[in-house]
């Protein structure tokens, strides 16, 4: 069902993508132009328009990849193990841009580039994580072994991040509180406004780019499988729409 | 054979090959020497001092002698296509699973408690009164290690480089042992009253619960030749 669901979905993955980027778009103009600069942190703040929609999105990717492997190994259909290789692949790539601004933003307001606070040590985790998942796929050479264990592995990471992030927290924290939580929103709608539409482009981005990369990890599957041979019409057929 | 005779005949022949070849214990006392040794280059140390790093020290020594130890409870398997047998015999990989963990348990504890009285005398500690409680931080974060880190041994025995991937996949996932092993141990030494520390070993408690309940339903995928 999933397969059908990947496969109707790369239909509309122009729509997906073009909508990320009107998002976006808009967002960085009411982020950066539209919105006034922070009482306290001034221009610096407006970093905060990349920088918690990535980590967000880092998070959805990880979620994907989680609930992909369940997928994965209650059919065992190869298309879910490669949105879930996609997932991983951007899900550490998203981590690791969050963690890049966050260091670029933690330098003015914080005046360090790295500090062991809990959200911090979370996200490296995570991405030490996801770093581990990737490199665990090259090292098997079959296809279905490694779907497996790729699964498995994302499986306990995904159990474990709640217990890193409650053992990190209770180690000690500096982070700002989260501005949305279930208490509400404590923050103005001249900010809200740009974050939750970054938060949204962002999420089709890496929507689109999921699609476009597990299409991509498809088609070299089948091109690793028939090696040596044409490939058959059929399979093109079946891929492109 | 039911459940449990699996997992104590798994036990006992780990015990045995152990007992006979004294591979992985000796193999891990020594690896910890070296890092103690290590250890007391790299740091200049006055009694203050030591008190403050040595939960540290201690926890990165067992947890690169567990690893040693764990990577071989699989790849042990297999010279004479052990771990074929392992996996098509009609037993539940459950509890093949279970039966791996606990003898893993045993050596690295086992060489836990062959290593702290060498920590006492070159790190020049006094002499440690909650030594139970000591004890029951070790087994409890060593148990979080293995229930892992058997699972892992079982996945790396059959990819390329697995000596590499075993501390890769493992060390990131066991952040959260690690951490409440130090502080508890911390605690425990400095004589710090128990409700201090307290939520460490609850902590470590959960994650050995969570853990051997996630491993022990995932070890049918990898155990599945």
């Amino acid at each position: 069902m999933l397969n059908a669901i990947i496969r109707k979905l790369q239909l509309y993955k122009g729509w997906i993508g073009a909508a990320g980027g009107l998002c976006l778009g808009v967002g960085l103009y009411f982020g950066l132009v539209a919105s006034p600069p922070d009482y306290y942190q001034g221009e610096v703040v407006r970093i905060m328009y990349v920088h918690v929609p990535l980590a967000h999105t880092s998070l959805l990717g990880y979620t994907v990849l989680f609930l992909g492997s369940c997928w994965y190994l209650w059919t065992r259909d190869p298309v879910v193990d490669n949105l879930c290789h996609a997932a991983a692949g951007l899900s550490t790539f998203f981590t690791a841009v969050a963690l890049i601004t966050g260091s670029i933003w933690a330098k003015p307001t914080w005046n360090t580039w790295w500090t062991w606070d809990a959200r911090l040590v979370s996200f490296a985790v995570l991405f030490l994580i996801l770093v581990g998942y990737l490199m665990l796929r090259t090292f098997i050479d079959d296809p279905e072994r490694e779907a497996r264990y790729a699964a498995v592995l994302a499986i306990v990471g995904f159990v474990d991040l709640p217990i890193v992030h409650f053992s990190v927290e209770w180690w000690r924290t500096l982070h700002q509180p989260l501005s949305i939580s279930m208490r509400g929103v404590s923050i103005s709608r001249e900010i809200l406004t740009p974050l939750v539409l970054m938060g949204i482009g962002f999420s089709l981005l890496f929507a689109y780019m999921l699609i476009v990369r597990t299409q991509l990890l498809y088609l070299s599957s089948l091109l690793r499988a028939k090696k040596g041979r044409l490939l058959s019409q059929v399979h093109l057929a079946k891929v492109q729409p | 054979m039911n459940f449990f005779e699996v997992i104590r005949v798994v036990a006992w022949k780990d015990l045995l090959c152990e007992v006979r070849s004294r591979e992985t214990i000796s193999s891990m006392f020594f690896f910890a020497l070296i890092v103690i040794l290590v250890f007391s280059f790299s740091f200049s140390m006055d009694q203050q001092a030591a008190h403050e790093l040595i939960a540290g020290i201690l926890w990165v020594a067992f947890a690169f002698t567990g690893i040693i130890g764990l990577g071989k409870s699989f790849s042990a398997e297999l010279q004479n296509d052990c771990l074929e047998y392992l996996q098509i015999c009609p037993a539940p990989k459950g509890a093949i699973y279970l039966g791996k963990v606990a003898a893993n348990l045993l050596f690295i504890v086992t060489a836990e408690v062959i290593l702290f009285p060498m920590f006492v005398i070159f790190f020049n500690l006094d002499v440690v009164e909650d030594l139970p409680l000591l004890l029951l931080i070790f087994f409890l974060a060593t148990l979080g290690l293995s229930t892992v880190g058997t699972l892992f041994s079982a996945m790396t025995v059959h990819i390329r480089a697995r000596e590499v991937m075993l501390p890769i996949l493992l060390l990131p996932l066991a952040v959260p042992v690690m951490i409440a092993a130090v502080e508890a141990t911390r605690g425990a030494l400095n004589g710090n009253p128990l409700a201090l520390y307290r939520h460490w070993i609850d902590l470590l408690v959960v994650f050995d619960v969570v853990f051997t309940v996630v491993s022990f339903w995932l070890v049918d995928l990898i155990l599945d030749s």
